[in-house]
């Protein structure tokens, strides 16, 4: 069950000027067949439908495993807010692109909209694209693609969820430790037991 | 409207604060005159105490800024970033001019404290042969002073800075007065041992932070601590560990009661009296209003930076400076300098693959310069250093710019692999007549004031210098057992911009020869006795080192020098 309420902390990392924020819909009443967590709510720059393909992108890159995924870190909500308080034209243009450009793979692969295809579809259909737009950096897919992921990268390993040992305050430099010594070092500066 | 004070000084930042606090705990009242806006020591533009996930666009630039051009003389350096781009001034607002065919970069940061809040602060003493190389080369205007001039005057600002070091005992970067050094990482300690088993003069050394690790009683009365390891000191330092204008000198300077400081005021140029051969003060364009006033002052400090210092020198026109006040010589915006980078390396140290770091050190590592004396048959002058680090173990990619996603790329990400050691070869400049920076014929700024027009480049002596610099730092990674040696060597047609290095210096250098310097050897104008300029265009050559320790020096020194005369009603 993905968390439905948007944190204030998500938001304090965007305040270029303020925007609010784009509303995480509560879940269908039963998740789809094809396991899209649909939003029901347009954010600030994409619409309901653009950020249901963007989470659901998002999620297939950094999917939640023994840790949070793209969506626990709300990736797609501080990014819908980065496009009125980071993005350029350029940028704007091209993620939209990117989702109309996906949709007509998965309509050309599979005969159907890329949110009615299969899950195991969406991964296959990403894990190519993924895959080309590296060996092909030139195309305007490749362009588009790679620029989404960089951006979702970023926002994910920039997360609290994504940085559990992060030490805003280490206190000090020590060169030569064991990752135990380490490990306990972090514990301590964040109040954690060993 | 017109004031007046004893000492009037341009510019807050690292020399501007140390002519305040100087003049000022000396009894003088002081001016300090900041062309940029107003910001507090631990105020709202502080984003030190913001995790990741807390910055603004997640420390992403706008993207705008790319697109309409602005900030390009810093957007490409790693620190510039959004939790410090309120630090760096916006060369599109604040435009000057260089040649199509020789880029120049200056970067400023248009704010009271200025570029103290960005600094490297790697804080480095020249050594006796960094001040003999004009003389005995014979490139530049013989330094008037020797390191025994300055080695007092290192003492007195490094107690008060607080510079964590350790004494290592190298004639050519010599020791002061430290505090505890930050402690090298186990892939740096191998270096470092292996180097000095293998050479005589070679070695690579803990940097020399301007962050304190043991706050002396000084330093804590001012509301200084200690470092805690953030490495976010170009964010502002809440904590004040990080020397800054901001954290120490100008509040130094505020608690004497003889402090005044106006921001947003730019200095268009320092006023000359004919009769009394002296600067009557300085004239000030306000920044939002455009309006022009002027102060009066028995002595003026010129702490602007080094261009910026040149430019209004230069702008200082009158029926006896033609050419710019104190430019009897005509050396004025002659023999500008920075340091060059041709050679950058990186490498894996094999082995520690069971050991980690903790914390982000300040400073990073140092071979100073080992190429004064022309050994092992090169064929240039003076020399290099390099600056290293290795502090923390590298990690796996997240593959963000390469091909792969989901669950098996999320779990192989951020694992630490190896440790990997960087070096950053940094060159000293030679002082060339023809690299200068004037006034542009016909271009001017929002304010009316002329552009600086910067035409500077490296020659022959440096390209040779960046030729060695590769040979030698491959010699001694391999030396050192360093494994996947990657070496960037410039090209030989390839322009370097001076100011990329950020380290801008001469153009109004130090001699003994009125007709050759601008400056006497207490940095004082030979033709204007009570106009003192203790920036980097003071500097007669740029050494290897990092500048602003020996800025400081300087500055401090005359401002002593100064305060006597003023004392005994000389000046």
């Amino acid at each position: 069950m993905i968390e439905n309420k948007i944190t204030r902390r998500v938001f304090l990392g965007t305040a270029a000027f303020f925007v609010s924020a784009p509303i995480l819909a509560s879940l269908p009443k039963t998740e789809s067949s094809v396991g899209i967590k649909k939003i029901l709510a347009d954010g600030q720059f994409f619409n309901a439908h653009e950020l249901t393909v963007l989470t659901d992108i998002a999620e297939i890159m950094i999917p939640k495993t023994h840790t949070p995924g793209a969506t626990e870190a709300q990736v797609i909500p501080v990014l819908d807010a980065l496009m009125l308080s980071w993005a350029g034209n350029d940028t704007k243009k091209r993620y939209r692109q990117l989702i109309i450009q996906v949709e007509k793979l998965a309509q050309d692969s599979y005969k159907k909209n890329y949110l009615e295809s299969l899950q195991p579809e969406r991964v296959s259909l990403l894990t190519v694209l993924d895959k080309r737009s590296f060996d092909n950096p030139n195309t305007d897919i490749s362009i588009n693609y790679r620029k989404l992921k960089e951006l979702i990268f970023h926002v994910y390993y920039t997360s609290e969820e994504a940085n559990p040992d992060y030490v805003l305050i280490p206190g000090t430099y020590k060169g030569c430790l064991s990752k135990q010594e380490y490990q306990n070092l972090v514990n301590k500066r964040l109040g954690r037991a060993s | 409207m017109t004031e007046k004070y004893d000492v009037i000084v341009v510019g807050s930042g690292i020399t501007g604060g140390w002519a305040a606090k100087e003049f000022c705990e000396k009894g003088f009242k002081t001016l300090v005159i900041e062309r940029g806006r107003n910001i507090d020591h631990r105020g709202t533009e502080y984003t030190d105490m913001q995790a990741p996930w807390k910055i603004q666009n997640r420390n992403l630039l706008p993207e705008s800024f790319g697109e309409d051009g602005r900030y390009t003389d810093i957007s490409g350096k790693g620190f510039f970033k959004g939790a410090t781009q309120q630090f760096f001034t916006d060369n599109k607002e604040h435009p000057f001019s260089y040649p199509k065919d020789r880029p120049a970069k200056w970067v400023r940061g248009y704010q009271l404290g200025g570029r103290s809040l960005t600094w490297g602060r790697q804080s480095l003493r020249w050594g006796p042969k960094d001040f003999e190389a004009n003389a005995k080369d014979g490139h530049g205007v013989p330094w008037p002073i020797g390191y025994q001039d300055l080695a007092p005057w290192y003492d007195y600002v490094e107690e008060f800075v607080g510079i964590s070091a350790n004494k290592d005992g190298l004639d050519v970067l010599p020791d002061g007065v430290f505090q505890k050094p930050w402690e090298m990482s186990c892939a740096e300690t191998h270096i470092s041992e292996k180097l000095e088993q293998a050479y005589q003069d070679r070695r690579l050394i803990i940097g020399r932070a301007a962050n304190i690790t043991e706050p002396n009683a000084v330093q804590s009365a001012l509301g200084r601590g200690q470092c805690q390891a953030r490495a976010y000191c170009k964010r502002g330092c809440s904590f004040g560990a990080y020397f800054s204008s901001l954290s120490a000198t100008l509040p130094a300077a505020k608690r004497t009661g003889n402090l005044t400081v106006v921001t947003d005021a730019i200095v268009s140029k320092v006023n000359y009296d004919a009769k009394t051969r002296k600067a009557s003060g300085v004239s000030v364009i306000d920044a939002k209003t455009k309006q022009e006033r002027q102060y009066h002052a028995r002595v003026v400090f010129l702490c602007a930076s080094a261009f910026a210092s040149i430019q209004i020198m230069l702008n200082s026109k009158s029926e006896t400076f033609k050419n710019g006040i104190a430019n009897s010589s005509g050396v004025l915006g002659h023999y500008i300098m920075d340091h060059f980078s041709g050679v950058q390396t990186n490498a894996i140290v094999p082995g520690f693959s069971d050991k980690v770091a903790f914390g982000r050190r300040p400073i990073a590592t140092y071979i100073p310069n080992y190429r004064h004396d022309q050994k092992d048959g090169v064929n240039f002058v003076r020399g290099y250093g390099y600056q290293a680090t290795a502090q923390q173990r590298r990690h796996s990619g997240t593959k963000a710019k390469s091909a792969g996603l989901g669950k098996q790329v999320k779990d192989n990400s951020k694992v630490p692999t190896v440790w990997r050691f960087i070096t950053l070869m940094y060159g000293e400049m030679l002082p060339y007549f023809d690299n200068a920076a004037s006034l542009h014929a016909n271009k001017r700024d929002q304010w009316g004031i002329p552009l600086l027009h910067i035409d500077a480049q490296i020659k022959e002596n440096e390209r040779k210098m960046i030729k060695q610099a590769a040979i030698d730092i491959k010699e001694m990674l391999e030396v050192a057992g360093c494994t996947n040696i990657n070496i960037n060597q410039v090209a030989e047609d390839q322009h370097i911009q001076i100011g990329d290095r950020i380290h801008e210096m001469g153009g109004a250098c130090m001699g003994d020869d009125p007709k050759a310097s601008v400056l006497n050897k207490w940095a004082q104008c030979h033709d204007v006795a009570n106009l003192f300029v203790t920036d980097g265009a003071c500097m007669s050559s740029c050494a290897t080192q990092n500048p602003s320790l020996t800025y400081m020096a300087i500055t401090a020194r005359s401002a002593n020098y100064a305060a006597k005369l003023m004392e005994a009603g000389t000046l």
